[in-house]
């Protein structure tokens, strides 16, 4: 099943545009701060865990390996700049829940938009940043919250999300809801229960935000159904990779994320893949 | 009241019911003997249209009980039956088991049927357990209270099927001498049984069932002092004399 | 050997005598069960706490502090409390209960009834249990949960999801406890029936009056161990986005990576269950000792 993903990966001609670039950009292994004690699960390769499905903009078509998406890019540039080439990252299917279940871990990080928080990071080491991201509502166009431009205004909306998400924590935490918000296993199940009007908005990232408005909740011809009225202001929430706790990774994974910055790649790389994003008007 | 004529009953190929004509009088006790698997119980059951006879006719007060316009429930609550396994109500108390009917099928006013009960129960010796369940009860009261439930429907005809050869002997005696108190005040009752002495002395007629065919009924005196078919005469001569 | 046979006196074998007693009296009996029970247990703790993971699983699963935060929740933290979406469970599961016994009864009765007017119905209720008792109950949630609601049915699509989780818990039991009720009514002797109509009741006053008081009271202990069943399920509705329990739970799970709460959650669901099995395995109990009862 993964041959034949890698195949059609192969098959298109984007792909392989994009794999041609981080080739070049990531250039040959320097030698990073950390790296001399770093382990690897398998030797000579790169290991990386991350949920099945997993979602655009972070990834594409549910194909890690494709170098498509931010999180695909951004982790094989890493790995270009651990000294990986494209062909040693070895992809594996770690839902969200056995990310930081104890035991041994079966890969080097885990990356799946994992925000970090103190409680959390009890559990497992995580990364320094690889994107510092801020949380959105998404309403339906329809709905009576559209055009609502504050977070008191949004106080009587019924609100749902992904279980466990930050958006959650959002939505008790600044907007306060009369109606307690609705978990959802999945954020599909959200956007499901958004659609059949059962809850009247979403707090998610964002990015995932964006995504949604724009290609996942249309009509069949591709016009968008809902809208993203605004995000929170940025309270320095921020995504990392997680590693089993006291990896011996983490520095180097940390020198390579500071070395990906300072060369402009994260940059170039959110603006490939997450420049709609910042036309999105803060909720006062 | 009731009146047999020529019927037949089958069970599968099995003929149960040779042709049985019989007729019973208002106030009239008749006693039906014959031997285990004689088509006693089957010839109750099908009075009571518990089973379809397939041929002949029953005619009760007049009409025939075969027209397909008959509400057999109804005729059943003019027709009561007695089993010989009590078949009491295990959920009931005594009191519900006898007023149920009454109730739910005649739907009478419980007060009035409630008294009426209580009284019943009086006259079968058990006026003190009518809050107590079945199994409370022997055996010989458990078929009393059956009876009691039969007649609290006040029916024009009562049929006993052999009411008393699930009984202990020792709880025999106070089922039939119920029986006999029920023959004195008038009751019409068909009464299938092996009590011979209680035949002779409460039948006013005595009718002999051989494999479905009925080939004796007379009054009891006759019948068992100078019976006329030989059949009788060999059943009378099988059963142990009693006193 | 125990002394006693030795003092007997010779030529009287004592045929009834176990050579070998390991438990002498039922004192003896009752130390044998505690210390094996005592040491079971002791081995289970023992593999808890030497497991080399031993320190992390506890932690992650036992650990006091994150159980009574994940038990009282911090809304300032997006953390619902534990006992306030078991609350929403015992309702569900009461609300349930009563519809699911409701509705069961109607499907056995006309499933069982011979009247010629309701065939089209009686054809109806055994696809229905053959059908529901066959789909698993989260695929009824779901498409109850997402369905009803989608189609824009004015009133019936404007319920929350509380509703449509009962709807769904309602329609899969109904099923269940149909048969269970349909094994109570053919249990009840045919005499029975006999004796009912042979006083005159018409078939409806016997089915109430005489079959199903019997049926019911020979199926309270598989009617019980349904609900039991039911009680659990409850748990399902957080796919509807309902925070209940574990929904609670698994929130507390992902935002702080613990599932103390998860342990939370299962000891609240003991707390209901396990006088319900209890009484369960009281009423069985008591079932067979009657039945013994009328063998003797």
């Amino acid at each position: 099943m993964r041959a034949l993903r890698l195949a059609l990966a192969g098959a298109l001609s984007a792909t392989a545009l994009t794999a041609a670039t981080l080739a070049t950009t990531a250039g040959a292994t320097t030698s990073l701060k950390g790296c001399n004690t770093a382990t690897y699960k398998t030797a000579g390769k790169l290991t990386v865990g991350t949920d099945n499905p997993v979602w655009e903009p972070w990834f594409s078509n549910n194909t890690p390996s494709n170098g498509e998406g931010y999180e695909s890019a951004f982790t094989y540039a890493l790995a270009r700049k651990l000294g990986f080439t494209n062909a040693k990252v070895q992809w594996t299917t770690v839902p969200f829940d056995a990310s930081y279940a104890p035991g041994v871990k079966s890969y080097d990080f885990d990356i799946n938009e994992i925000s970090y928080t103190p409680e959390r990071a009890k559990t497992v080491a995580f990364s320094n940043s690889y994107y510092d991201v801020q949380q959105s509502v998404v309403v339906l166009k329809t709905s009576k919250y559209a055009n609502v431009k504050t977070l008191a205004g949004l106080k009587n909306a019924k609100f749902g999300d992904q279980v466990g998400t930050t958006g959650m924590s959002y939505i008790t935490k600044y907007i306060k809801p009369k109606t307690a918000p609705r978990a959802y296993n999945t954020l599909d199940l959200a956007v499901a229960a958004l659609q059949s009007k059962q809850i009247d908005a979403i707090v998610v990232d964002t990015p995932t935000g964006n995504y949604m408005v724009n290609y996942q909740i249309t009509t069949e011809a591709g016009d968008p159904l809902a809208k993203q009225i605004g995000q929170f202001k940025s309270v320095g929430e921020h995504y990392g990779v997680t590693f089993q706790k006291n990896s011996k990774l983490v520095a180097c994974v940390n020198s390579a994320i500071a070395a990906l910055k300072a060369d402009g790649t994260l940059k170039r790389l959110a603006t490939q893949y997450l420049s709609d994003y910042t036309s999105v008007p803060l909720l006062k | 009241m009731i009146e047999l004529h020529n019927v037949h009953k089958q069970f599968d190929q099995r003929t149960v019911l040779h042709g049985v004509t019989l007729e019973l009088q208002a106030h009239e006790v008749v006693c039906l003997l014959g031997s285990s698997g004689s088509g006693k119980s089957t010839l109750l059951r099908c009075i009571n249209l518990l089973e379809r006879i397939e041929q002949g006719d029953i005619i009760f007060r007049g009409q025939s009980l075969l027209d397909e316009r008959i509400d057999v429930d109804l005729v059943r609550r003019h027709i009561g039956i007695v089993f010989q396994a009590f078949n009491l109500f295990p959920h009931l108390n005594v009191l519900d088991n006898i007023t149920l009917g009454p109730l739910r099928a005649l739907g009478r006013p419980r007060n009035e049927v409630e008294s009426e009960a209580r009284e019943l129960l009086g006259r079968i010796g058990l006026g003190t357990r009518s809050d107590d369940y079945p199994d409370q009860l022997s055996g010989g009261q458990q078929q009393r209270v059956a009876i009691a439930r039969a007649l609290a429907m006040q029916p024009d005809v009562l049929l006993l099927d052999e009411v008393t050869s699930a009984l202990d002997p020792t709880l025999v005696g106070e089922v039939l001498d119920l029986l006999s108190d029920l023959a004195i005040q008038g009751t019409t009752m068909l009464i299938a049984t092996h009590e011979m002495q209680f035949a002779r002395d409460v039948a006013h007629r005595v009718a002999l069932l051989d494999a479905g065919r009925l080939v004796e009924v007379a009054p009891a005196k006759q019948f068992f002092d100078n019976p006329s078919q030989p059949e009788t005469i060999d059943f009378l001569s099988r059963v142990p004399k009693t006193q | 050997m125990a002394p006693s046979t030795q003092n007997s006196g010779p030529g009287a074998p004592h045929l009834f005598v176990a050579r070998h007693r390991r438990f002498g009296s039922s004192q003896h009996a009752r130390w044998a069960s505690i210390a094996s029970t005592i040491s079971v247990i002791g081995v289970l703790a023992f593999a808890l706490w030497m497991a080399p993971g031993g320190k992390a699983v506890r932690e992650f699963f036992l650990s006091p502090s994150h159980a009574w935060r994940a038990f009282i929740g911090d809304p300032s933290e997006g953390l619902s409390a534990i006992w306030r979406g078991f609350l929403t469970n015992i309702w569900m599961f009461i609300v349930c209960e009563i519809l699911v016994l409701i509705f069961g009864l109607l499907i056995a009765v006309v499933r069982m009834s011979s009247s010629p007017i309701l065939t089209p119905l009686r054809i109806l209720s055994t696809v229905y249990t053959d059908f529901f008792r066959g789909i698993p109950v989260i695929l009824v949630l779901f498409a109850v949960g997402y369905g009803m609601p989608g189609m824009d049915l004015g009133w019936i699509s404007q319920q929350s999801p509380a509703v449509y989780a009962c709807i769904a818990l309602t329609i899969t039991y109904s099923a269940y406890v149909a048969e269970v009720y349909r094994a109570g009514i053919n249990s009840v002797a045919t005499n029975q029936l006999v004796a009912a109509r042979a006083i005159g009741l018409r078939q409806g006053a016997t089915m109430r009056y005489v079959v199903l008081p019997q049926a019911i009271r020979n199926v309270i202990p598989p009617l019980l161990n349904d609900f039991i069943s039911l009680q659990k399920d409850t748990a399902l509705v957080s796919t509807l986005g309902i925070v209940d329990a574990t929904q609670a739970a698994h929130i507390y799970g992902s935002l702080n990576f613990n599932f103390a709460g998860y342990t939370v959650a299962s000891l609240l669901f003991l707390l209901l269950t396990i006088p319900m099995t209890r009484l369960t395995d009281r009423l069985i109990d008591r079932d067979r000792s009657k039945r013994l009862a009328f063998v003797s």
